[in-house]
């Protein structure tokens, strides 16, 4: 007992694995995702990197070297999986701008512009050029947002300070899901009458109802509004992690938390069962296919060791960068680390090569030659391969 | 067991504590956990009181990524402080909330009365207890003088009803055994006390373990009978499942947690194994399943979740990022009120928006919380199966 029959098991609860997992449920097979802890969408800007080698994201992935994982998946595959996305997004109340075609900016927290493709619609109206006034609204005690940074580089921006009574972002964003607290603010807002075209604040706007938040500042204030992404705690990328999970339970998905995968049960070339560390009756879950999403090094999918790298889980062949002295470069803030392209490589069916296993596929930042960094490709290419992977294993398991 | 130095600082863990997010005071579990760690000494005296603002959600640990665990290390710095402090009479009094509940539950009329009263609501405030919801009705008769039945069902449980259901809702328990017999299964109610669980949350290791020593060799007599034991709280079911071999060290905890099931994970087993096949009837509520913490830790899914999705009619809603704010005792201390309102405002107002009827959890003091701020019906999940299956607490 304690055993129970399901089609597929994903491993990791990443933008990778809630994308193929959803897939799966949503037709209709008995899918449980397991995971060991929060996935790296948490620590990220909550927009869509697809690529940012060229303005046209899916032309700028052909300038990709030819073992990119990309190459694996079709422009048709690339296209559907960002367009799912956003329907899936809208329909859990938090919707995205933009499109596959054209890349766009969102502004940072130094005043710098960060190359995007899909931006959440709270980041809509960030400035695409120099020209927009902005003024921007921080709060007393926030740390690592300073406006400062910004009104450097910007001619035509100007600050204020709010006094939220909160100094974090998670306190703060949970003050605006407050009515009390958001109708107070904007009586403020209102007193201190902005002249510029725009108003810009840290990414503090709520948490289930950031859209909405923001549409309300902007009718009341008559101006644009717009979130700036601030380095983690970031409310855009828990966001994004939330409706991507609410979706996969909504299609009839199942999470298990707190259930790190430490061992596997197989017979000759098939994965039986995972297994989970228990500290009595074996904690196992069987499923006829396995779906691999358990990130890179910081998702925890990947360990280095002194001079090599493994996959913790069942244990692939992983592709090393040579030898430890090529890993990183020498310049701490280059885009050019040998590790970018550490992880699994895959075969056109998403299967690890080199391995035995017929039922087990890969997806997500674990995929070698990714180089997401570099190519700014995060999230985009865990969406593209997340589909490709989940097409993959349903033709197996049909 | 302490993994503090696997920490890289993401501070996700910091944005799944939901005391630190309505409570200025508590600095989260990434400086609670890992960053206090390094400071710790052994010889030297704890002087870190506000680690007994933390909650033991556990929403921390299931958040790294890392497997760092601050809870657990908050927990332990927890005991440390408890052991060298003295405590104020509501943590006292909560870590026996056992022998309170029984003083209540002998005396019920009458200590319903004190609880409701001004005075009664003064004289708890005076111990530090806080009363913004009604204080749980002393119920009388208790699940203990409930008799044992025989009969020659196959499948034997022992069955870890916990304090909530014996001393505020026999009848949720009653309603339990019912069902349980309705699938031939065989019920017995071992000699039993509180899980531990209350005490060790305020910082009372030698009270935890008293209890689970006790419970442990208890159990332990009817699982050599062949019994499986089943828990439905499932605070207790994580006491049993996590800190009897963990931070209790109990020597019997291995043979517990081996035989140990929460219901609906037995009652989704004897499904699977083909030993029942119920009849659900349609059930027309709408309803937002809210995830005790500590279900979510237990790592066993959401077993009524599987259960509630073969009920026709039934339409549920899964929240699991809103920790109602009681935490069992936590709440109803005066140190922890205001984060505990804060909290539970929050989900209730997040619950509304569903327009759901009714709520539903497994953890009595969810639905305590919930159910007293929010005006609704608050039910276990086994209330609804039995109302699926026509089965009511009485013969
Ligand atoms: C700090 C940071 C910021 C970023 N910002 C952006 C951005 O702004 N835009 C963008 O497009 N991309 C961004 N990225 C990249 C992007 O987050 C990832 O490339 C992409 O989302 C791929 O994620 P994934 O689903 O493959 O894995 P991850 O997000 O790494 O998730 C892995 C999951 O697997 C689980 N797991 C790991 N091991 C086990 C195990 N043994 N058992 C069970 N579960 C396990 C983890 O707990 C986790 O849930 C950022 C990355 C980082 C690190
Ligand atoms: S156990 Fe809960 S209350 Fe305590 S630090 Fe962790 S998340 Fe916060
Ligand atoms: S989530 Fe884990 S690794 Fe991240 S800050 Fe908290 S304890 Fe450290
Ligand atoms: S955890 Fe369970 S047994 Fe222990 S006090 Fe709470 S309800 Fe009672």
């Amino acid at each position: 007992m304690g055993v129970i029959q399901h089609d597929v098991i994903i491993i990791g609860a990443g933008v990778a694995g809630l994308t193929a997992g959803a897939i799966l449920a949503e037709k209709g097979y008995n899918v449980a995702l397991v995971a060991k802890g929060e996935p790296t969408a948490c620590l990220s800007t909550g927009c869509i990197d697809i690529c940012s080698l060229d303005h046209d994201p899916l032309h700028g992935v052909s300038h990709l070297p030819d073992e990119h994982p990309y190459h694996l998946v079709s422009r048709a595959v690339i296209r559907e999986s960002i367009e799912k996305f956003k329907e899936s997004m809208a329909q859990m109340g938090f919707s995205y701008i933009g499109s596959p075609e054209t890349n766009r900016y969102v502004l940072s927290a130094l005043g710098t512009f960060k190359t995007t493709c899909l931006v959440p619609s709270t980041m809509a109206a960030a400035p695409q050029d120099e020209k927009d006034d902005l003024h921007i609204i921080t709060f007393s005690g926030l740390k690592d947002f300073y406006p400062s940074y910004i009104t450097a580089r910007r001619k035509n921006a100007s600050f204020s300070t709010y006094d939220a009574g909160a100094s974090t972002t998670m306190g703060l964003a949970t003050n605006f899901e407050r009515e009390d607290f958001l109708e107070k603010f904007i009586s403020w807002l209102e007193k201190l009458n902005i002249r510029e075209g725009k108003i810009a604040f840290p990414a503090v706007l709520g948490l289930e109802s950031a859209g909405m938040i923001t549409k309300k500042i902007e009718e009341r204030l008559g101006r644009k509004v717009f979130e700036i992404p601030t380095i983690p705690p970031s409310m855009p990328g828990r966001r994004l992690f939330n409706a991507l999970k609410d979706y996969f339970r909504k299609k009839g998905g199942m999470i298990y938390w707190s259930w790190p995968v430490s061992g596997v049960e197989k017979t000759k070339k098939i994965i039986e069962a995972v297994t989970s560390p228990s500290e009595g009756r074996p904690k196992s879950l069987n499923a006829k296919a396995f779906i691999l999403a358990s990130g890179s090094f910081v998702g925890g999918g990947l360990t280095a060791r002194r001079d090599t790298i493994v996959e913790n889980i069942f244990n692939l062949p992983v592709l090393v960068p040579g030898q430890r002295d090529n890993w990183f470069d020498s310049d701490y803030f280059s885009l050019n680390h040998g590790i970018g392209k550490a992880g699994i490589i895959v075969d056109s069916s998403f299967r690890p090569k080199e391995a035995d296993w017929e039922n087990v596929f890969v997806c997500g930042g674990i995929i070698a030659h990714t180089d997401v960094l570099k190519n700014g490709c995060g999230h985009g290419m865990a969406l593209a391969t997340g589909h490709a992977a989940a097409a993959s294993c349903m033709g197996y398991i049909k | 067991m302490i993994n503090f130095e696997h920490c890289i600082r993401c501070t996700i863990c910091v944005e799944n504590c939901p005391v630190f997010r309505v409570n200025p005071d508590f600095p989260g579990p990434k400086q609670a956990g890992p960053d206090a760690q390094r400071f710790r000494m052994e010889k030297e005296k704890s002087v870190d009181n506000w680690v007994l603002l933390c909650s033991q959600c556990k929403r921390c640990n299931m958040a790294c990524p890392c497997g760092v665990d601050p809870a657990e290390i908050i927990l332990q710095a927890q005991q440390r402080y408890g052991l060298q402090h003295p405590r104020t009479l509501a943590h006292l009094l909560f870590a026996n909330n056992y022998y309170l509940s029984a003083l209540g539950s002998l005396t019920a009329p009458v200590a319903n009365k004190v609880a409701s009263t001004k005075i009664g609501k003064k004289i708890f405030h005076a111990m530090g207890i806080t009363t913004y919801i009604p204080f749980p009705k002393f119920s009388f008769k208790t699940m203990k003088s409930e008799k044992k039945k025989k009969s020659k069902a196959i499948k034997k449980v022992a069955f870890f009803y916990g304090c909530f259901i014996n001393f505020y809702r026999p009848d949720i328990g009653r309603k339990i055994i019912r069902l349980l017999e309705s699938f031939d299964v065989d019920v017995v109610l071992p000699e039993q006390w509180c899980c531990g669980l209350p005490a060790l949350g305020n910082g009372n290791l030698a009270i935890a373990r008293y209890f689970a020593q006790k419970n442990a060799a208890s159990l332990s007599n009817y699982i050599d009978a062949g019994y499986d034991v089943i828990y439905t709280c499932t605070s207790c079911g994580l006491c049993l499942m996590h800190d009897y071999p963990g931070i209790l060290e109990i020597s019997l905890a291995k043979k517990i947690t081996e035989n140990t099931y929460d219901l609906h994970e037995y009652i989704i087993g004897l499904i699977d194994d083909g030993y029942i096949e119920p009849q659900f009837v349609e059930v027309k509520r709408k309803i937002v399943y809210h995830i005790p913490c500590h279900l979510r830790a237990l790592g066993i899914g959401y077993p009524a979740a599987k259960i509630m999705a073969m009920i026709p009619g039934l339409e549920y809603e899964i929240f699991d990022d809103t920790c109602c704010g009681l935490n069992g005792s936590y709440g109803f201390k005066k140190t922890n009120e205001e984060t505990a309102v804060q909290l539970g405002t929050r989900a209730v107002s997040l619950i509304k928006k569903t327009g759901a009827e009714n709520i539903m959890a497994d953890c009595g003091s969810c639905r305590m919380q919930l159910g007293g701020l929010s005006g609704m019906d608050a039910l276990d999940p086994a209330e609804i199966i039995c109302e699926s299956l026509g089965i009511t607490d009485e013969k």
